[in-house]
């Protein structure tokens, strides 16, 4: 007879064990990350690939750069745009063309890279803009002369013609990161990818665990105004409803949210957080192209532009968090406008249809294949059959999506109606020079070619004056809604959540910075 | 055994291949500028032109195929377009997580499968028997991101026992196994159903036969006729469907990957394949890829070793 067999765990002592285990989870609830108020957990929407100021990729990198290589200046947190200096002690305007800065002292490098200088400042900022560089970020620095040192911390930034985006849109930006010159001088042609040398920041990139974690630690070294958490952990989750629900369970204490969650969280907001609405820099707006064969007739592009219900199309694709908006230039900026020169009137545009003899026209509408982007394109697709236009309506993955106006491709004629998304920074001119004529085929993809535009955009680039720029701004707006390419839609709004013990700091649309959260 | 082997050897070589003509011919049908959306709105026609040409996109497809294939067996499989790593290097990185993933879902799968299938075979024909019938097609018919969602909002936001989102911190295994747990189960839960099923019909056709029956007339206890003389024999179809299955749990984990914002080859590829990577998508499914051919192989030779029959059909 052969011996029975003792496993040593009996049935009974697993299920008691397993009792005595899910009584002590729920005994135990999982706790926020930033209650002991040293580490806060932020959610990025993308993981970092290049820590280079000049090849920057996304706006993640961007926080994590400027926390590591100080800029000049960076954008304060609030509720009006406005900067503070970082690695500037002090930073003027003495004329059009020439601003004063002097570094902070006793900004040191890391890895044996000796302190911060003028030197470095000027190799910096003279290597985005150089061309041989070819850094996509060039244009930031287009109007540089060169930058003249004067002694160890200071120096003048010489500029070659007014460039009134250089406060709001350059210095403020990474594209004033001061990299050590000796560090980048020993990488040669290198670029900075995820193995960053000679840090100077108020943070340092302590680890890198690729689409995991970033962490950043505060700089032991940096002699001035510290961040507000001893570490900075940063999760790439590129899904939003993903981070809303990691921030529900607790494994976040700061994320963007979805503009569609935004009434949800609002109503019942999870315990011990706060949801925020914050205006967005964005513009959604459908666009026609005016080459495409079918639509040459401006007749025709005015009665789509009358054929669109703009105020349902966004309270549908929105949930209604957002209000419709009437151009390209967000709240707040000079350009903004209270009104576009089209309003929603089927009648009319059944009118200008029958004109231009084009009754049971055929049209597709791409899209990027978000939920916003389709119940936006659906609702659409409705006003146009109300007129009398068949709508086809086109889902395109981003890879493909962000090529289908370019030159390059094969179907940049065929492209029809198009419903897109830019986001700007804080000047006008961000968002007109993407439909310039310079830009047709390459991000101008109605393909609207106007002199008076162009013009009028270079006009705005030198004009300081508030009232006058909100003119130029105004005037390039409504020449765009006379070329019949345009329906504005929405500036969108930008949601995001946080803990109550943390006091996140934010650019006024909503834009993390990391240096500047603080325990509540 | 060692024709056997050799011939499936062949055999997998030629499936790798073919697989790899295929990946290359689909993301070149693919539209979408590599360059564009690496380089993003501001820059160049001359800097995306660079990058064109740093990819070897400027080649004739054929010369494109042929030198991908050439370093690929040769294990190079090219740099990453963004960062300039090594794909080999990417790869290897977030290989492990899928792997913990997918071991994790056959863990589930095969401590769950196996007794439900033996319990319904023992209790043939009684309540027992219908109840894990009809949980085995339930869970079969449920699709992984629906099971991945769930188990996030009851034990992650709702009762917050688990934590929803990464894989854990690298070096402690305890908060990498807890935050394993719904991951895995999500990938395979499916797999439950079709293990307790599998081991079922052949716990049945097993328990019927001469060995067993002799067993029972030397008065062994039915506990150890069960699990040492019948289960081991009716275990054998098990393994070979594991073989097949992990290619199937591969694709649910690109779904738990991203809902549980872990990690992994497939929100890896996911991703290459939203930035037209192309290296990296070609890196990644080639890896996976051949992992998948290698476990059948193991999994093939593993019954050809248990089942003499198996090796002279061949």
């Amino acid at each position: 007879m052969m011996k029975k067999q003792d496993f040593g765990v009996s049935r009974r002592s697993f299920l008691a064990a397993a009792g005595v285990f899910g009584a002590a989870s729920v005994a135990m609830p999982r706790m926020a990350l930033s209650q002991d108020g040293k580490v806060l957990t932020v959610r990025s929407y993308s993981d970092l690939q290049v820590l280079d100021p000049a090849y920057r990729l996304s706006l993640p990198e961007e926080d994590i750069i400027r926390c590591i290589f100080p800029p000049l200046i960076m954008p304060q947190s609030g509720d009006v745009w406005g900067w503070k200096a970082i690695a500037a002690e002090s930073i003027e305007e003495l004329d059009d063309l020439t601003v004063a800065f002097t570094l902070k002292d006793n900004i040191g490098f890391t890895d044996g890279y000796g302190q911060m200088t003028a030197e470095d400042v000027k190799f910096s900022i003279e290597r985005i803009a150089d061309p041989a560089m070819e850094s996509p970020y060039a244009g930031d620095w287009a109007a540089l002369k060169e930058v003249e040192v004067k002694d160890k911390l200071s120096g003048l930034i010489h500029l070659k013609n007014k460039f009134v985006p250089l406060w709001t849109t350059t210095l403020p930006t990474p594209s004033s990161c001061v990299l050590s010159k000796r560090a980048m001088e020993e990488l040669g042609e290198e670029k900075l990818t995820t193995q960053p040398v000679a840090q100077s920041g108020q943070y340092l990139l302590a680890d890198w665990q690729p689409k995991q974690k970033t962490v950043l630690k505060r700089n032991p070294d940096w002699a001035h105004e510290h961040g507000g958490f001893e570490e900075i952990h940063i999760i790439p989750i590129e899904d939003p409803a993903t981070a809303e629900r990691g921030f529900e369970a607790g494994d976040l204490d700061y994320t963007w949210t979805s503009v569609s969650s935004l009434p949800r969280l609002k109503e019942n907001p999870p315990a011990n957080s706060v949801v925020l609405e914050k205006p967005s820099l964005a513009y959604v707006w459908m666009g026609i192209n005016q080459d495409n064969e079918a639509l040459q007739d401006v007749r025709i592009r005015r009665a789509i532009q009358h054929a669109v219900d703009r105020e349902t199309v966004v309270d549908a694709a929105y949930f209604g968090a957002a209000s419709v908006g009437n151009g390209i230039v967000a709240p707040g900026l000079p350009g903004n406008r209270d009104g576009v020169t089209y309003d929603y009137d089927p009648d009319k545009a059944r009118a200008l249809l029958a004109e231009a003899g084009a009754e049971g026209l055929n049209v597709t509408l791409d899209i990027l294949n978000q939920s916003e982007r389709l119940t936006a394109a659906q609702v659409i697709q409705a006003n146009l059959a109300d007129v009398g236009i068949t709508c086809e309506i086109k889902q395109n993955d981003s890879g493909t999506f962000w090529t289908l106006g370019s030159k390059d491709g094969d179907y940049f004629m065929d492209l029809q109606l198009v419903l897109s998304r830019f986001s700007m920074q804080p000047d006008p001119s961000w968002a007109s020079v993407w439909f310039t004529p310079e830009q047709v085929g390459v991000w101008n993809w109605e393909r609207f070619d106007n002199a008076e535009y162009k013009a009028l955009h270079d006009q705005g680039l030198v004009e300081s004056d508030f009232e006058t720029r909100d003119e130029i701004y105004k005037k390039m707006q409504a020449l765009m809604d006379e070329s019949g390419s345009y329906v504005f839609l929405t500036h969108e709004v930008v949601g995001a959540i946080h803990r109550d013990t943390i006091e996140p700091g934010l650019k006024p649309n909503g834009e993390s910075l990391f240096q500047e959260f603080k325990p509540a | 055994m060692l024709s056997y082997s050799i011939k499936r050897l062949g055999l997998a070589v030629v499936i790798v291949s073919v697989a790899m003509l295929m990946l290359f011919s689909m993301i070149y049908l693919i539209p979408g500028d590599p360059a564009a959306v690496a380089l993003g709105p501001r820059a160049t026609e001359a800097m995306r032109e660079a990058l064109r040409v740093k990819m070897g996109l400027d080649q004739p497809i054929w010369v494109q195929f042929w030198n991908f294939f050439i370093n690929a067996w040769q294990g190079d499989l090219g740099n990453e377009v963004l960062s300039d790593r090594p794909v080999a290097t990417v790869v290897l990185e977030q290989l492990p997580y899928t792997i913990a993933l997918i071991l994790g879902g056959i863990s589930w799968s095969v401590a769950l499968g196996i007794p439900l299938g033996c319990w319904a075979a023992v209790k043939r024909g009684s309540w027992a028997d219908r109840l894990v019938g009809v949980l085995s097609v339930a869970v079969i018919a449920v699709p992984s991101f629906v099971v991945a969602i769930y188990a996030l909002l009851v034990f992650a936001v709702t009762l917050q026992w688990l934590p929803a989102i990464g894989a854990g911190e690298p070096g402690d295994l305890g908060d990498q196994l807890v935050h394993l747990l719904l991951p895995s189960l999500a990938v395979g839960l499916g797999w439950v159903g079709y293990i307790a099923r599998m081991v079922r019909a052949s716990m049945l056709e097993v328990l019927e036969a001469q060995h067993i029956r002799t067993a029972r007339a030397f008065g062994l206890p039915d506990r150890m006729i069960t699990y040492r003389y019948a289960l081991t024999i009716a275990i054998l179809p098990t393994v070979t469907l594991l073989g097949v299955g992990i290619g199937q749990m591969l694709s649910s984990a690109v779904f738990a990957e991203i809902v549980f914002a872990r990690p992994g080859v497939g929100k890896l590829v996911y991703d290459a394949i939203l930035t037209r990577n192309y290296p990296l998508v070609t890196g990644t499914v080639l890896v996976t890829t051949v992992i998948f051919v290698l476990l059948n192989l193991v999994a093939d030779l593993i019954v050809g070793a248990l089942d003499p029959r198996v090796r002279s059909r061949f």
